[in-house]
């Protein structure tokens, strides 16, 4: 018993060591993070980014009592072969490149991102990040689309309209996989 | 009995909603989706897409016609994507949805079930009441007719004694033998009343002209009922009948009547055809039956008379004749202004 608690935590040491952390910065009172690659590389995380659909990655930040959010999209456009990406920081500015290599996808992604602001010289931070495998207007689409025809009728045709209103409204971007770190940031 | 029957009724319809629930469940839910989330059918559509994709470099010319058609495939492939990834939780809503809908239909089931459970139960109950009330009512004329004979006779017995004890004159002890005789003729005609409601024979059909049947009734029985007066309105039909049985009919259907309709009673018999068949009416010009017992008259001791003035089995036994006769006697109607009795006679019966 005591030696399989021993052998769970040493996993559990290992893989901590294995996942990436963000790093952070404090300047001009904005806290800015750059993600880890191992966010990226994390296996169901390539096999969404291939699908076609929008992945996108939610980055919460949590200090004391305030949160703040940033909206990462990425989406690898199969015509083009190129990788679109947007970002909305915490501000809602919002950044679109188009990346032609997965290097410049993953330059792109190390790029730190405005995450909050603060006029604290120390800030425990608790940053969430979901990664969602499409975005809310695929998911819009989706639902339309499952609604309006369910593959069987028409909306019109009384309870298979009900039926396939009460499937198109379970659906929704459940996240993936999720990462989570906690850092205690300082000026000093 | 009824409970277990309600009970049979209850568990066999849960077991089939459960077994309609599990086949939906089973077999349908899921299988629309599975048939739009099939592996091949989205490798067709990366096939697709990728031909797109050949084709533009083969044919730049038409470059934005393969881009539509490769954004509309993908599109689909997405929509389809999404699909995939939320069927587990569009299957469990769905599931979810099929269990309330099956278990409000149970529970209606049920709810209806128990109110008929209870309906019958009240119905059972109140029919024993009845039946025993009935009994009651039954078992007080029975003690009530008898009772009166036998305590006259008795009396008049005593006095007999007393009378022979003394030396009485013979006149005085015949008058008192009499008496007791009279008390006894009293019981034995009660003991009658009764065997003839038991001894209710099978009849012995011929045909016979109902006309001149009713004829011979009306000319023969006019004397019968001093304060009823017999009609006949004619007309003729052959029926299977027997005679005896039918007459017996016809004189407890006036009897009644006479009973009813006080000094100047009139009975109308009328002959009636429907196709083949064949009734009887007969119309008097009484006070009715009380609406509180037409549901019940045929039932034996069901009567208007007084204790004592007859069991109420008449209509009884004449019910059960006609009956006999593959037919039917029932009350067609009563009011203030007369009752009618429609006699049915059997089709074909012999």
């Amino acid at each position: 018993m005591t030696r399989a608690a021993l052998a769970a935590l040493l996993l559990f040491a290992l893989s901590a060591r294995a996942q990436q952390r963000p790093s952070f910065t404090m300047q001009g009172g904005v806290v800015s993070a750059a993600l880890p690659s191992s966010v990226l590389q994390d296996a169901s995380v390539q096999k969404q980014l291939g699908s076609g659909l929008t992945t996108t990655f939610l980055v919460v930040a949590r200090e004391n009592k305030r949160l703040s959010g940033v909206r990462l999209e990425v989406r690898y456009d199969l015509w083009d072969e190129v990788w679109l990406v947007k970002r909305v920081d915490f501000e809602g500015k919002i950044d679109r490149q188009r990346l032609a290599s997965r290097e410049a996808l993953e330059k792109w992604w190390r790029t730190p991102v405005r995450l909050l602001s603060t006029a604290a010289d120390r800030v425990l931070l608790q940053v969430d990040v979901s990664v969602l495998p499409f975005s809310a207007a695929e998911e819009e689409d989706a639902r339309q689309w499952i609604t309006k025809s369910g593959g069987v009728g028409t909306a019109a045709a009384g309870g298979g309209g009900i039926v396939d209103a009460l499937i198109g409204t379970t659906i929704s971007a459940r996240p993936i996989t999720s990462f989570r770190w906690n850092v205690d940031l300082s000026l000093r | 009995m009824t409970r277990t029957r309600s009970l049979a009724i209850l568990l066999a319809a849960v077991a089939a909603a459960a077994l309609l629930f599990w086949v939906v469940l089973h077999q349908v839910s899921g299988h629309w989706l599975d048939v739009a989330l099939r592996p091949d059918v989205r490798q067709a559509l990366e096939r697709s897409m990728e031909d797109q994709k050949q084709l533009r470099k083969l044919d730049p010319q038409r470059r934005e016609v393969y881009r539509r058609r490769f954004d509309e495939t993908q599109t689909l492939l997405n929509r389809i994507e999404v699909l995939r990834m939320n069927r587990e939780a569009m299957l469990r809503r769905f599931e979810l949805a099929l269990m309330v809908v099956f278990s409000l239909g149970a529970l209606l089931a049920a709810v209806t079930l128990w109110m008929r459970y209870r309906r019958e139960q009240a119905r059972e109950r109140a029919e024993y009441l009845q039946r025993v009330t009935s009994l009651q009512e039954t078992a007080r004329r029975h003690a009530h007719e008898i009772k009166g004979p036998l305590t006259a006779a008795r009396l008049e017995l005593e006095r007999f004694t007393d009378l022979a004890r003394r030396g009485a004159a013979e006149q005085e002890l015949n008058a008192a033998h009499d008496s007791v005789g009279e008390e006894l003729e009293r019981l034995a005609r009660f003991t009658r009343e009764f065997s003839s409601f038991g001894g209710v024979g099978s009849p012995v059909l011929r045909r016979e002209s109902l006309g001149q049947l009713v004829e011979e009734f009306c000319s023969t029985f006019a004397n019968a009922w001093p304060s009823l007066r017999l009609d006949d309105t004619g007309g003729d039909a052959v029926v299977c009948v027997d005679r005896d049985l039918f007459r017996q009919v016809l004189v407890n259907l006036c009897t009644n009547s006479a009973r009813a309709a006080g000094e100047d009673g009139r009975m109308t018999f009328s002959i009636v055809k429907n196709g083949a068949q064949v009734m009887l009416d007969a119309r008097d010009n009484g006070s009715g039956i009380p609406p509180s017992l037409r549901a019940r008259v045929f039932d034996p001791y069901v009567t208007t008379r007084r204790i004592g003035e007859g069991m109420g089995l008449g209509l009884s036994i004449s019910r059960k004749v006609m009956l006999d006769h593959g037919g039917d006697l029932e009350l067609l109607e009563s009011s203030a202004a007369g009752t009618v009795f429609r006699i049915t006679f059997g089709v074909n019966a012999c």
